[in-house]
């Protein structure tokens, strides 16, 4: 338990660093946002591999700890250093509902919960499951493009965009100005990124990533502009339908990163309604063909490539930082 | 063959005592990023000392020649000149800001055949320079991966070999070193060696791979051996042993508990530097708290000692610094809580045949000298 707070605290941090580096002087560092991408892929292994999957969905503080759901099995004990999460952790997250409804998200964090990660969700809510799944998928991404944290975050692109979530998604540039109250998922040319060291080829799009994720599913909206201070990861959720205001407006406060337990349940909403809607206004294309054999193989989230590659808004949130 | 952490001797080995010198740079308790020392370099001959700052300004210094009306003189160094090597740039069409920080000062020799330099100043790439070819430069080692999703590893530090001008070393941040030999491929990408030492899996942590990546390589003077500085130690290979170093050096060891606030504050990047004494007997590097610490290589004594205005009276003598990991704090000890992260000595030099060190301490230069000098 011990490692999974450190390991959350620390994906936290690292998740500051790649976003702080976005708006520093001299541009993006490679070498350092290549040893972040390498710490936040540790610690995401850690955090997966904890047998207290639950905590994921940092709930209420004094929520006791995580029984285990029925039908779950127990994961072993956190894999060593480095290794791949032992199949059994997968196996622990429980088939998410193929529909995921709205009173999951009431698992989210309430406001002026600081550090959700020492309490867990009550246990045998099932949709939980399905947020759980959910998360973990989105997690999975975190593992993709640990290197691209360092692509995605300014190295001149080598012609590929890890994130792209489809030819036409790829190499156009992220768009952030902030204030764009933009309908559609189509990037803007990046105004207020730092200085990167580019190559002739456009900037790889990630933070489009928040903008899409709103759009794919939850009505769109403008791409967060990484402002010093502020946090990408609040439009798509200030523009999400699907999360009851209370806690969307509450939550803002917590987006500082230092709140990931928050982010996954939060994206894992997100992504529970991607599953279920059909593309929002101007999302790429290939997302939404994606979305069918998602939600149709809920409990392969994650294991299945494709499903990696759909559920791209979350590893290009990070990537957009 | 892990050399002792901690206090030693009250000498760097070999009976010296450090003493101090000459500081230069502000009193300032502000400092202005523009005038941290970024670079420290003495020349071949050692009668030359040059610094290079964040703000792309370069200083030399030069000893003061001996003089028997001012004995207490002879080898104080002195401005010799000073000038604005680099601007900032910004290449709009890129959207590209280029700092104009120094990273690195060499001084090409005075009579040699060679007439090259090595530019790193990318992470990928390695390019050799022919000093009247100043348009256009040869590629010899390029670790750009066709896809930039697959980047596991850049380059942080590359030397040439003090004698076989065809062969040079690079480190990577992932702990490995290489060493090429320019006349067996034009294209350094493949390695002649590969040194490397297995890490060791009962202290794997969150920032194994952090603290394993090599940020300083420089060859000894005579050749035969490199060192490496990596976050917590210093390693010395054999040039013919790629397996293991030949000896390592704990720097600060005490740190190994903090790395989650050092990664917090980012102090876990810094990237210290390493240098050779004239003779390879000894080495010295950089560490918090404007600490630095010297290694003898004969003797296996080390010694910490501080760069600090408090104790910079002309000649007068560096006690040793002893930093207290746990339990009870001896007196005179620092505790590792109360070290001063901001305080950081990257960048040593030594010179190249006598005792006399330069300390960049943030933007302040000390020099010591050993007494018997």
């Amino acid at each position: 338990m011990e490692f999974k707070l450190e390991a959350h605290r620390i994906v936290s941090i690292s998740l500051g660093k790649i976003y702080n580096s976005r708006v520093q002087r001299g541009g993006i560092k490679l070498h350092k946002n290549l040893l972040v991408s390498l710490v936040l892929r540790s610690a995401r292994q850690v955090y997966l591999s904890d047998p207290c999957p639950g905590l994921y969905l940092a709930g209420h503080p004094g929520t006791p700890a995580l029984p285990q759901q029925p039908g779950e099995s127990v994961a072993g004990p956190p894999a060593g250093w480095g290794e791949p999460p032992p199949p059994a952790a997968c196996a622990a997250w429980p088939e998410p509902e193929p529909q995921l409804e709205l009173p999951a998200v009431p698992e989210v964090p309430r406001a002026g919960d600081t550090e959700p990660a020492a309490t867990v969700t009550g246990a045998g809510d099932t949709l939980q499951g399905g947020e759980a799944a959910a998360a973990e998928a989105a997690w999975r991404r975190v593992e993709g493009p640990r290197e691209t944290a360092v692509g995605g975050a300014g190295v001149p692109a080598g012609g590929s965009d890890v994130f792209s979530q489809g030819p036409g998604a790829a190499r156009r540039p992220c768009g952030c100005p902030p204030g764009d109250e933009d309908k559609s998922a189509s990037p803007r040319v990046d105004g207020c990124r730092a200085p990167r060291p580019a190559g002739p080829e456009p900037p790889v799009p990630p933070s489009v990533c928040p903008r899409k994720r709103g759009a794919e599913g939850v009505g769109g909206g403008p791409a967060d502009c990484p402002a010093p201070g502020s946090t990408p990861l609040k439009k798509p959720r200030r523009n999400s339908e699907e999360q009851p205001g209370g806690a969307a407006a509450e939550e803002e406060e917590e987006m500082e990163t230092g709140n990931v337990a928050n982010l996954i349940s939060i994206f894992g909403s997100s992504f529970s309604g991607l599953l279920r809607k059909s593309p929002g206004g101007g999302r790429e294309e290939a997302e939404g063909e994606k979305s069918g054999p998602e939600a149709a193989e809920p409990g392969q989230i994650c294991c299945d490539k494709p499903v990696l590659r759909d559920i791209n808004p979350w590893s290009t949130a990070i990537v957009a930082f | 063959m892990a050399g002792a952490g901690g206090g030693g001797c009250p000498s760097g080995g070999n009976d010296l005592q450090w003493c101090f010198s000459q500081v230069k740079g502000a009193v300032d308790e502000d400092v202005a990023e523009a005038d941290v020392i970024s670079t420290v370099e003495f020349s071949h001959s050692g009668d030359l000392l040059a610094t290079g700052d964040k703000g792309g300004r370069v200083v030399i210094f030069q000893r003061e020649q001996e003089n028997k009306s001012r004995p207490h003189s002879r080898g104080e160094y002195n401005v010799y000149s000073t000038f604005q090597s680099h601007e900032p740039e910004f290449d709009y069409l890129k959207s590209l800001e280029i700092e104009e920080k120094i990273n690195k000062i060499r001084w090409l020799p005075r009579q040699s055949a060679a007439r090259f330099l090595l530019s790193t100043n990318d992470d990928l790439r390695i390019n050799l320079w022919h000093l009247e070819i100043t348009d256009r430069s040869f590629n010899i080692v390029d670790i750009k991966p066709a896809n930039m999703e697959e980047l596991t590893e850049v380059i942080t530090a590359a030397e040439f070999h003090p004698h076989q001008c065809n062969v040079l070393v690079y480190s990577s941040s992932k702990g490995t070193i290489r060493l090429c030999d320019m006349r067996s491929s034009a294209l350094c990408d493949r390695h002649s060696k590969l040194f490397e030492e297995p890490g060791d899996p009962s202290s794997r942590s969150f920032f194994s791979e952090i603290i394993s990546s090599v940020s300083d390589v420089k060859f000894s003077h005579s050749g035969r051996y490199m060192m490496t500085r990596d976050y917590l130690s210093v390693k010395v290979w054999d040039l013919n042993m790629e397996s293991r170093p030949v000896e390592t050096h704990q720097v600060h060891e005490y740190l190994r508990s903090k790395l989650c606030s050092l990664y917090e504050n980012d102090c876990i990047f810094d990237k210290f530097e390493c240098c050779w004494n004239g003779s390879d007997s000894a080495i010295m590097t950089g560490s918090y708290n404007n600490f630095f610490r010297m290694f003898d290589r004969t003797t296996w004594r080390d010694v910490t000692l501080e760069a600090s205005r408090e104790n910079s009276k002309p000649r007068a003598s560096l006690k040793p610094r002893r930093v207290c990991a746990g339990g009870k704090r001896k007196k005179d000890e620092v505790s590792v809580d109360s070290l001063d992260f901001s305080k950081k000595i990257l960048h040593t030099a030594w010179h190249p045949a006598e005792n006399i060190i330069a300390v960049a301490a943030t933007n302040n230069l000390y020099i010591f000298q050993d007494k018997a000098n």
